[in-house]
């Protein structure tokens, strides 16, 4: 493998890995915070604690997905500068602008507002604890924004000129306006969404198929995670088909890839516009991306629209089969948004600013051996941890709201009365997990 | 004062903060082994270790100010983030795996299951705050002393770069001058004993770092160090960093938790005023005395001015809820603080 070969292969299976991550916290975090709301504004003492206690739940599945999202997100933030400088070269005067105000407006509010989250259950009062999970949620979609307004820059160069090799900024308006950001970041959050609540709604249903003593709350997440998936699964579809005239308008060799038809002549058309160069990319992987997604797309979203209507009456958790079929739908909303992401960034190739930059010219001048290094680090590490992820997701989630840890306050010492059998203390053993 | 100089004031105050509250977290998590476990009679543990419930809830709004220092260095010093990032390669790399693996260890070590997953993820929290301070500290020490830019203006580093006496030895004093902080801070914040413990390991960590320090100073006395441009600024930051070493023993042997915290976060900031004041205007030298300058480096002039706009508002947002997050988990660790990690 060349130098760029391995460069190209680091930042795919990274910024591949980091996207499962950050797929799920932009699905969950909206659910989370609405559990949250409802909790604090309930009078009665019992249904409130139950509420909390959903909260509790899916915040902890939240968190531990969060925590990895964001390691790898560090990474992310470094990519440019160490294996792609020439990309800082030629539009850092366009392109640094949105990466800078994103860390400034969002990451780190979210990051610092969900540690006081994670800490603040029994330290802080309701209005404000529920106000700060709002502020990651926003937060969180604020990141999505920014970050789309520079991959979309990437696609579909907009608001700059070119003097002497530099790009230079003359529209800041055209940038945060680029269709090709915002059209993907509205199918980009219904798919989040629609992750989210496949995800709620499978674990839900898991829980009935064990038959879980918990099914008051089981069935108020079923409803929420059903509600969501199935309305944002239709719309996904639909925003997802508004793209394509985008696509044609800005990608032309993309288009004609997911139309199989006359790429010939638009590599014809682009060897005349940029010299000599091979400007088609892998075809097939982009377009099996393009059904995969499609397929999933559309099935996620009749199966979630079906499972809606047999809500009534509890069919849905009466029938197993059924309640199987939920479960089974968790993993596929992920292999649909990697596929989506294949098309976006596999289908762009060699671009890397789209008409301006190929990939190949925007290597940093870095060693071959120093990036298979990195490249097997990094790429071991992250699997490791998606590895790690899934495992204690799947095991919390499987346990149930028993076992949830998050914001499991002790009672503490005099809070207990005194018993005969020894101190205070002894009587309350931490979970062991 | 130019648009220029006020974000390189801003990329510095934005590493500064990160040294200074991602060092104790780096601390923390080297000492955690020693500091952490309570004897049978302190009140009951809540995660099992007192410095790592000492950092918890600062820990997340910590690493942030990296991020956010890569994300200003990227708008609005591009053509440093380029050169600087891809040529100190290797070692922002090592940072990165040291981050990722600590960082996540510590979010995840609370849902081990059993005593062997715990030790796994222990071993990962202490090798996950070693590495990233010895590596900022070799940063530091390339910076102080002039990469070797070719005529192109990139740099590659190899190993003849790194293990000269004098980066080692910057290397070796910002990882002790970390753990010295990270035991300031659980002083301050842990209940009686812990707090002991965490003084006396750090009023020698103080010490081992003091004695370290010289190496470097003594070479750059003899003209095989740090090639500032502008010695006497660099003399008197020098100076004064050598004043907050021993001042931290000094408060920390007295049992000042403040003063000592105080003077270990003075001497995390100094060595990045140092390579950002003593090479002023250059922002990257190389140790013929040549280097790049602050206007070479700048983005355009446009997207400086809508930065600004930006900026003049995030900052002190940020900074206000920075300071909420603080106020808000005040007070010593245990008792009403719930834990999670």
């Amino acid at each position: 493998m060349s130098a760029a070969d391995l460069a190209r292969l680091q930042f795919a299976a990274t910024t591949g890995i980091h996207w499962l991550f950050v797929i799920l916290t932009m699905g969950l975090v909206p659910l989370v915070a609405i559990t949250h709301t409802r909790a604090v504004f309930t009078r009665d003492p019992v249904r409130r604690a139950l509420r909390e206690r959903t909260t509790r739940f899916w915040g902890q599945l939240y968190v531990i997905n969060y925590a990895v999202g964001i390691v790898t997100g560090l990474v992310m933030e470094f990519q440019f500068g160490l294996s792609w400088s020439g990309l800082s070269k030629f539009a850092g005067n366009v392109f640094g602008a949105p990466l800078a105000l994103e860390t400034l407006i969002a990451f780190f509010a979210e990051s610092t507002f969900l540690g006081m989250w994670i800490f603040g259950w029994g330290r802080l009062r309701g209005g404000v604890h529920v106000t700060l999970i709002w502020l990651v949620t926003l937060t969180a979609y604020a990141s999505g924004y920014w970050i789309l307004i520079a991959n979309g820059f990437m696609q579909h160069p907009v608001g700059h000129e070119v003097r002497d090799g530099a790009a230079y900024l003359t529209d800041f308006g055209a940038l945060l306006t680029n269709s090709s950001a915002l059209v993907a970041l509205l199918h980009l959050t219904l798919g989040a969404l629609t992750t989210g609540g496949v995800f709620v709604a499978g674990v839900s249903a898991y829980h009935f198929l064990r038959r879980t003593k918990e099914t008051e709350l089981f069935r108020t997440s079923l409803k929420l995670g059903l509600w969501v998936s199935t309305v944002a699964s239709f719309f996904v579809v639909v925003v997802g088909e508004m793209q394509r005239p985008v696509i044609e308008r800005t990608q032309p060799m993309k288009h004609a890839v997911l139309e199989d038809s006359g790429v010939a002549e638009v590599q014809a058309r682009l060897v005349e516009e940029h010299g000599p160069g091979d400007f088609v990319p892998w075809q097939d992987t982009v377009r099996i991306s393009m059904d995969v997604m499609t397929i999933i797309g559309n099935t996620v979203s009749t199966i979630t629209f079906i499972a809606l209507i047999l809500l009534w009456k509890d069919r849905l958790t009466r029938w197993r089969w059924a309640s199987w079929t939920l479960v089974a739908m968790v993993p596929f909303p992920f292999v649909a948004s990697v596929g989506g992401w294949v098309v976006r960034e596999v289908g762009r190739q060699p671009w890397l600013v789209y008409g301006e930059l190929t990939v190949e010219d925007a290597l940093s001048p870095v060693g071959r051996t120093s990036l298979l290094v990195s490249c097997a680090l990094f790429v071991a590490v992250f699997l490791a941890l998606a590895v790690t992820n899934w495992t204690l997701i799947t095991r919390f989630a499987l346990r149930g709201p028993g076992a949830t840890q998050l914001g499991a306050t002790e009672p503490l010492p005099d809070d207990v009365p005194e018993g005969p059998a020894g101190s205070a203390d002894e009587k309350q053993p931490l979970p062991v997990l | 004062m130019t648009l220029e100089t006020l974000w390189l004031a801003l990329l510095g105050l934005l590493l500064a903060g990160y040294f200074v509250l991602g060092g104790y977290d780096y601390g923390a998590q080297m000492l955690h082994p020693f500091l952490g476990r309570r004897d049978g009679h302190e009140e009951k543990p809540t995660s099992g270790n007192a410095a790592l419930d000492a950092i918890a809830p600062f820990f997340l709004g910590n690493e942030v100010w990296l991020v956010a220092f890569t994300g200003v260095l990227f708008g609005a010093f591009p053509h440093l983030e380029g050169t600087l990032l891809s040529g100190l390669y290797p070692l922002i790399v090592a940072i990165l795996t040291g981050l990722v693996l600590g960082n996540a260890a510590i979010q995840l070590r609370g849902r081990a299951r059993g005593a062997a997953g715990r030790r796994g993820w222990n071993a990962l929290i202490v090798f996950g705050g070693a590495l990233p301070a010895v590596c900022w500290g070799l940063v530091l020490g390339l910076l102080l002393h002039g990469v070797p830019r070719r005529a192109d203006g990139s740099f590659h580093i190899g190993p003849g770069d790194v293990l000269t006496p004098f980066v080692l030895g910057c290397g070796v004093t910002t990882a002790l001058l970390f753990a010295a902080h990270g035991a300031a801070f659980v002083a301050l914040r842990s209940g009686p004993q812990v707090a002991a413990r965490a003084r006396q390991s750090g009023a020698l960590l103080l010490r081992a770092a003091g004695a370290v320090a010289c190496l470097p100073l003594l070479l750059t006395l003899f003209g095989a160090g740090a090639s500032m441009h502008n010695r006497v600024i660099s003399a008197v930051l020098a100076a004064l960093f050598a004043a907050a070493l021993g001042g931290a023993w000094w408060a920390l042997a007295r049992g000042h938790h403040v003063r000592a915290f105080a003077a270990t976060s003075c001497a995390a900031v100094l060595p990045v005023l140092l390579v950002g004041a003593g090479h002023y205007p250059y922002v990257l030298t190389d140790a013929s005395g040549g280097g790049m300058t602050m206007g070479q480096a700048v983005t355009d002039g446009a997207t400086l001015r809508i930065l600004t706009w930006f900026g003049v508002v995030l900052v002190p947002v940020i900074l206000a809820y920075q300071a909420w997050s603080w106020w808000a988990f005040r007070g010593r660790t245990g008792r009403r603080h719930p834990s999670y990690f």
